[in-house]
């Protein structure tokens, strides 16, 4: 991969690791026509450390020999970047605040061109949030770039349902991602998606890089949907950042008193967007999509979903009762519901719509 | 002065006549017994020496050999009393008869009287297999001995009447046979399906996995009553045949675990604890190599409770008996095959907090808990389990419609027709095979799918994210189902229906 010089030295400057974001910010409004002006952040790095860290960020920043390693590195591990000087910078991250000084990417770095829509929740999401968040994200998917998180749960629902179309924004270094918890998915997604972090794949994972990585997110995309949220959940912090950036926040509905969606009804109250189906989204944004017959359903399936549909979550044999038919028989036509996307089993032998 | 007398020494299911030498000579007093006994054996020479003499004959005090031929086998047990007795009472002339073709069993008491053995049953197929035809044996072992036809068994209550018989001063007429039926008619299980209340989706998997012999796995929060389920698996499967109950009865009568009733005509029920060994699983033993848990299941059910808590190396070993159907239990003193054919029940909680998919409780487990705690079975295990189902997680009371549930013998039934019309398909296969027994080969024959139900379990496969090898379990399941409505071929609700009892396995991914 070939880099001008001044993408050279954006590089370079998110690759020292002594740095922060507000520093690496500082030494790029302070520079000039040559590049970023390291003494914008002297104070503030002597502040946190002394002057030896200093001069030894000066020196590599100087030093070819740490320029070229850093680049070979990159080239080594099949990364790509995209500095805030690069052509390919997307035009809404450039929009916030403190947008990142460069962008290490793996991956279809075409995905980056188009439009984009967040795709957030919790990691512990019931069974149906996360069936309907890939279902949500499989249809967006046609019309942008689906941009979440890596956490288990809604946001590898959100991957999932892109597949080619899917972007994971990532909190740290590409290095630590095989000790992921869902590294399979992640592998995926690195194949036929986009994995992109502002961090140099040495960076270990922190807790407070989550936080950080959420502006990512928000600022990438159009709008946030955020499927489900507790009452203190990372998707909370990406739906604060979107409004801040001024991009439509959406959130699924839920019943009062279920824990997993608390926040979801909290930002309905501030003025998110209500989300009953792909058509609120895709209407807000202007796109009407092409007509399609729907899902053609038998005599058993149609009676099942209207019951499903009118209790919206329903124990079998509660449904069995309601249809006067032995449970069993309800068995396979609730599994393929299940399969045609239209139910999802919860515990315990109880089912929900979608 | 030397004497002769049968009995007979055990190893596993299968035996061997042990002939007892007897040489009584002049010389220094002593009493050697030789022929690799074990430590019971050994100890005999007391017991025998007062039930000689509380029965009013006299231990030879002078220079006693015994020999227990062929040397090179182990003897184990305490059978060997009786025998070892009369040889003494031959040997010194206190007892002139023919005992030629007696096989003699029997512990002593001090006082003369006999004590039961244990093993009695393989020992009399055993020996009557290989030509034996006279036995006696204590009078607390008749009613296990009264199921053998063919046999002249007599059973008799101490030294001193078996003396009185082998003399002709006392008559006795051999055990009477017994029929099985009537003995099967007198017991009864403790359990039945109609105690079960509500668990339609359950109860519905159970018949099928009874049906087709395939294992199962239920998957529920603590007290949503998986132990009541298992414990009615024996009470639906179809009636052990005699042939069957003998098997069983062998390996409990060896495991020392027979009831008074003498014959085990309800199929067996286990329960290990979660803190079994492999060897108190598999079998095994220092001297004697004795069945383990899944050898006392054969022919019934072993129920596994919270099987993630189970060692890894216990529950990886039931691996390959699943597959053959029996286990070769190999120690320093021998090999020894018993059978283990049985069904596995299982239970497990849905994560570590046993909330997940409650309907009253949150579950506070992070989904890399619950991950790791599913991934505590491994893979090949749950291959061989063939339907995991979820026991609801709402209390049945809370409901309304409350019908009275089926009976066992209702359930039953059906599982016999279902099982006939299996008995029909196999008989060109290997003998007594069910539908949990078809291979590649069987499958291809006999599981052919229509283009419908190929599309259907197609679509099942992409939508539910099973692993390849759901595949063979889905459609071995669904010809189950299919057997139990009497339909030739699999219909495309068959293989929905079957492909909803792996959706546990479908969430781990």
């Amino acid at each position: 991969m070939k880099y001008t010089a001044a993408e050279q030295n954006l590089i370079i400057l998110s690759s020292i690791p002594e740095l922060s974001q507000k520093e690496r910010c500082a030494a790029i409004s302070a520079g000039k026509q040559s590049g970023p002006d390291l003494a914008a952040c002297k104070n503030s790095l002597i502040k946190r450390s002394d002057i030896g860290v200093y001069n030894k960020v000066e020196e590599d920043y100087a030093s070819p020999a740490f320029r070229s390693a850093v680049l070979e590195q990159l080239e080594e591990r099949g990364i790509e970047c995209v500095t805030l000087l690069s052509a390919g910078y997307p035009a809404a991250l450039k929009k916030i605040p403190d947008p990142p000084v460069t962008l290490f990417i793996k991956g279809r770095r075409e995905l980056l061109s188009k439009k984009m829509f967040a795709i957030v929740g919790s990691r512990r999401s019931p069974a149906y949030a996360t069936a309907n968040c890939k279902n949500f994200s499989k249809e967006l998917s046609n019309y942008f770039s689906v941009v979440s998180g890596f956490a288990a749960g809604a946001d590898s629902a959100a991957l999932e349902g892109a597949d080619c179309r899917a972007v994971s924004v990532i909190a740290f270094g590409f290095d630590y991602l095989g000790g992921q918890a869902n590294a399979a998915l992640l592998k995926k997604v690195e194949q036929v998606g986009l994995l992109l972090s502002e961090h140099f794949p040495t960076v270990a994972p922190q807790v407070y890089l989550f936080p950080v990585r959420n502006r990512i997110i928000a600022g990438l995309s159009e709008g946030t949907l955020v499927v489900s949220a507790g009452k203190k959940s990372g998707a909370l912090i990406t739906a604060s950042l979107a409004r801040e950036y001024k991009r439509q926040v959406f959130a699924f509905p839920y019943n009062m008193g279920v824990s997993a969606g608390e926040g979801c009804n909290a930002l309905i109250r501030d003025g998110a967007a209500l989300c009953r189906n792909t058509g609120d989204i895709l209407d807000f944004y202007g796109i009407s999509p092409p007509k399609d017959g729907g899902v053609h359903l038998t005599d058993d399936e149609a009676r099942v979903m209207e019951v499903l549909r009118e209790e919206g979550e329903v124990f079998l044999p509660v449904l069995a009762n309601k249809l006067g038919e032995p449970p069993y028989k309800l068995i396979p036509v609730l599994s393929s519901l299940e399969i045609k996307g239209l139910a999802v089993r919860l515990g315990g032998n109880r089912y929900s719509v979608l | 002065m030397f004497s002769k007398i049968l009995s007979y020494a055990l190893n596993g299911l299968e035996g061997v006549a042990v002939e007892i030498e007897t040489d009584i000579n002049k010389g220094m007093v002593s009493y050697d017994l030789v022929g690799l006994p074990d430590t019971a054996v050994k100890e005999s020479r007391e017991r025998v020496r007062s039930a000689i003499k509380n029965s009013a004959y006299i231990f030879p005090i002078t220079r006693v050999t015994i020999n227990l031929a062929p040397a090179d086998i182990k003897k184990e047990g305490s059978h060997y009393d009786l025998p070892i007795a009369v040889s003494l009472l031959k040997a010194s002339d206190q007892l002139l008869v023919d005992t030629d073709g007696t096989v003699f069993l029997g512990e002593l008491a001090l006082d003369g009287t006999l004590r039961p053995v244990t093993g009695l049953l393989p020992i009399l197929i055993s020996a009557r297999d290989k030509g034996f035809k006279r036995f006696i044996i204590p009078a607390s072992n008749a009613n296990e001995a009264s199921y053998i036809e063919g046999l002249e068994v007599y059973a008799l209550g101490s030294l001193k009447q078996v003396i009185a018989f082998l003399t002709g001063e006392e008559q006795c007429a051999p055990i009477q046979h017994r029929s099985y039926v009537a003995a099967k008619q007198s017991q009864n299980y403790n359990y039945d399906m109609s105690l079960v209340k509500g668990q339609a989706v359950a109860r519905r998997a159970l018949e099928i996995a009874v049906a087709g012999g395939h294992n199962i796995l239920f998957v529920g929060p603590p007290g949503s009553g998986k132990t009541l389920l298992a414990r009615c698996i024996p009470t639906i499967m179809p009636d052990m045949t005699f042939d069957e109950a003998l098997e069983v009865t062998k390996i409990h009568s060896v495991a020392g675990e027979l009831s008074e009733e003498g014959i085990v005509s309800l199929r067996p029920f286990r329960t290990p604890h979660h803190t079994a060994t492999t060897v108190s699983l598999c079998g095994g033993g220092n001297t004697k190599i004795r069945p383990g848990e899944i050898s006392m299941a054969h022919k019934g059910v072993l129920f596994l409770d919270e099987l993630p808590e189970y060692s890894r190396h216990a529950l990886e070993s039931l691996r390959q008996p699943l597959e053959d159907k029996k286990i070769t239990v190999t120690r320093a003193g021998g090999a020894v095959t018993y059978p283990a054919d049985f069904m596995l029940c299982a239970g497990m909680n849905p994560c570590p907090c046993g909330n997940y998919g409650s309907a009253y409780r949150e579950c506070t487990c992070t989904p890399a808990q619950i991950l790791k705690y599913r991934a505590k079975i491994s893979g090949p295990l749950m291959d061989r389990i063939d339907i995991q189902v979820e026991v609801d997680g709402v209390k049945y009371d809370d409901l309304a419609g409350d019908t009275s549930a089926e009976s066992s013998a209702a359930v039953k039934e059906r599982v016999e027709r279902a099982r006939a019309i299996q008995r029909e398909r196999f008989r060109d296969e290997k003998e007594g095979m069910i539908n949990s027994g078809m291979g590649e080969k069987q499958i291809k024959k006999y599981c052919r799918l229509s283009t419908e139900c190929e599309a259907v379990l197609k679509t099942a496969y992409e939508s539910l994210n099973l692993s390849a090898r759901a595949r063979t379990r889905i459609i071995k399941v669904a010809r189950t189902i299919a057997d139990l409505a009497f339909s030739e071929e699999i219909r495309p609700e068959h293989i929905l229906e079957a492909a909803s009892y792996r959706s546990y396995e479908a969430g781990i991914k």
